[in-house]
């Protein structure tokens, strides 16, 4: 019977074998061949891709280089998402390896936000553990912890230290003894079909009679038109981590295990694959 | 889901009585449904003229008139004198201020972007350059955050956000004491008037009458 705490390193340890391939419009002074990656899913683009983008800079002139971004079939990439939601959420249906198109110039103003250097990753990725703790705990948790916890949980994700960053995190997962879980559920429902970015609403993990509220329940109050079978058929995959957890599971269970490091369950609804 | 110190109700009472107000005195702010109809926000667009020669100008120019939120009906009166002494040098420059309620914080936050007239975004340096000098200080030492560029968590785009993470400390304090006296104070109103003036957004001394009068 697997242990609880092997989910745990299965998701953080999770990878999606990638190819960057420079934008042909970019101007190179000498081949540039496509680059393979192995990307941590809990990680984010900007973090990860030192190597990429030295590696495309050798074939180009200085002045052809500015801040660099990526694309997937024409979307431009957001860094500020993690890696594995935007591989589940964009290409999850599609062969290995994951195709990702690397531009150095026309950064889409519109629809990226900049990322001027490692700290600005850091400052979004603390940002969200913040909210994620003031659902969990009403803050409580995080603002008790010394500054030097707060940047082990950074150097953690940043140099892919598992024990490092749980030695705090840990923290974060727990609860009042004589409450059932958090007080409310740090989650994010991302869909490719609607404006809006991602569904984020106030949820408890138990309900007024003490059930634990289930990963189902969930659905069915924030995004109810994601899973309700008009004709019996399935519509939508239920994605976290590039898996579909039962929807009975709790989400108390969810949240303690499936969480990116971000402290936040990123769920993506996609539509039924065909194979 | 329960009302808590500042819920999601409130917040859109709170902005529909003062998008009342404004419609009263053309101030520009109106409601903006989301697409999925399941909550909203308030927006407000400002036209500014930028003059580019100067570098210790204030948000507001006092000759640029608050323009209506709609690009077709444009009309942006710009004194003669002004006109002469900018020359090319002055640039009309398009802020967008929207409130937008984050339910896990329980508070209203401000989110604002600016761009030229052809769409070219302002960059977050050329941001901090129309923060009044005084509040740039005050902004580095808390209670609020810096200015960060963050998603727009409605429209899925990059803005600019002014949030701070102490806003419940200091709005208990702006509220206790109008309440002990009874009389009513529009959250809204109060929040805006401390947040605004830091990026340029300025409310008319109405607001803070319309409120007390009301209800």
């Amino acid at each position: 019977m697997t242990d609880d705490k092997d989910v745990l390193r299965d998701v953080w340890f999770g990878r999606i074998p990638t190819c960057f391939t420079l934008y042909q419009d970019e101007i190179t002074e000498r081949e540039a061949e496509p680059y393979y990656l192995l990307l941590p899913r809990v990680s984010y683009l900007t973090l990860v891709t030192d190597k990429v983008k030295k590696h495309f800079q050798k074939a180009m002139r200085q002045e052809d280089v500015s801040e660099i971004w990526f694309e997937y079939e024409g979307t431009p990439l957001k860094w500020h998402y993690p890696i594995g939601l935007l591989f589940d959420l964009l290409a999850s249906s599609s062969a290995l390896p994951w195709n990702i198109t690397v531009h150095f110039k026309s950064f889409p103003e519109k629809d990226l936000l900049h990322c001027p250097s490692k700290d600005a990753v850091e400052a979004h990725f603390m940002s969200c553990m913040k909210e994620a703790d003031a659902l969990k705990h009403k803050s409580q948790v995080i603002n008790e912890m010394q500054k030097k916890d707060h940047k082990q949980l950074w150097m953690g994700l940043q140099n892919d230290r598992f024990d490092q960053f749980w030695a705090i995190n840990r923290k974060l997962m727990e609860y009042p003894p004589e409450e059932n879980g958090f007080r409310y559920i740090p989650f994010r429902i991302y869909q490719t079909t609607t404006e809006r970015p991602f569904i984020q609403k106030l949820f408890r993990p138990v309900a007024a009679d003490g059930q634990l509220h289930t990963l189902g329940d969930l659905l069915k109050e924030v995004c109810p038109s994601a899973v309700t079978a008009e004709d019996g058929e399935k519509k939508n995959q239920v994605m976290i981590h590039g898996i579909e957890p039962m929807l009975e599971t709790p989400l108390q269970w969810l949240s303690e295990h499936l969480s990116y490091p971000d402290n936040f369950l990123h769920i993506s609804i996609v539509p039924q694959s065909t194979d | 889901m329960e009302d808590e110190f500042f819920g999601e109700k409130s917040f859109q009472h709170y902005c529909a009585e003062f998008i009342k107000h404004s419609q009263q005195i053309g101030d520009g702010w109106e409601w903006k449904t989301a697409k999925d109809c399941s909550d909203g926000y308030m927006c407000k667009t400002q036209f500014q003229i930028k003059n580019g020669t100067t570098t210790s100008h204030r948000g507001t120019p006092a000759s640029v008139h608050t323009c209506l939120p709609t690009e077709e009906n444009l009309e942006l009166t710009v004194d003669d004198s002004e006109v002469m002494e900018s020359a090319a040098a002055s640039q009309v420059i398009k802020y967008e201020y929207h409130v937008v309620y984050s339910c896990s914080y329980q508070v209203p936050v401000l989110y604002f972007r600016a761009s030229f007239l052809d769409g070219r975004p302002l960059a977050l340096k050329d941001i901090w350059e129309g923060v009044h000098e005084c509040y740039k200080t005050r902004l580095l030492q808390g209670p609020w955050d810096t200015i960060t560029q963050q998603e727009h968590p409605i429209l899925g785009q990059p803005f600019f956000v002014l949030h701070p993470c102490k806003t419940n400390e200091f709005m208990t304090a702006v509220l206790k004491n109008p309440q002990k006296i009874n009389r009513n104070v529009n959250y809204i109103t109060s929040w805006l008037s401390i947040m605004g003036p830091v990026v340029g957004l300025n409310l008319p001394l109405s607001y803070a009458k319309a409120t007390s009068q009301d209800e």
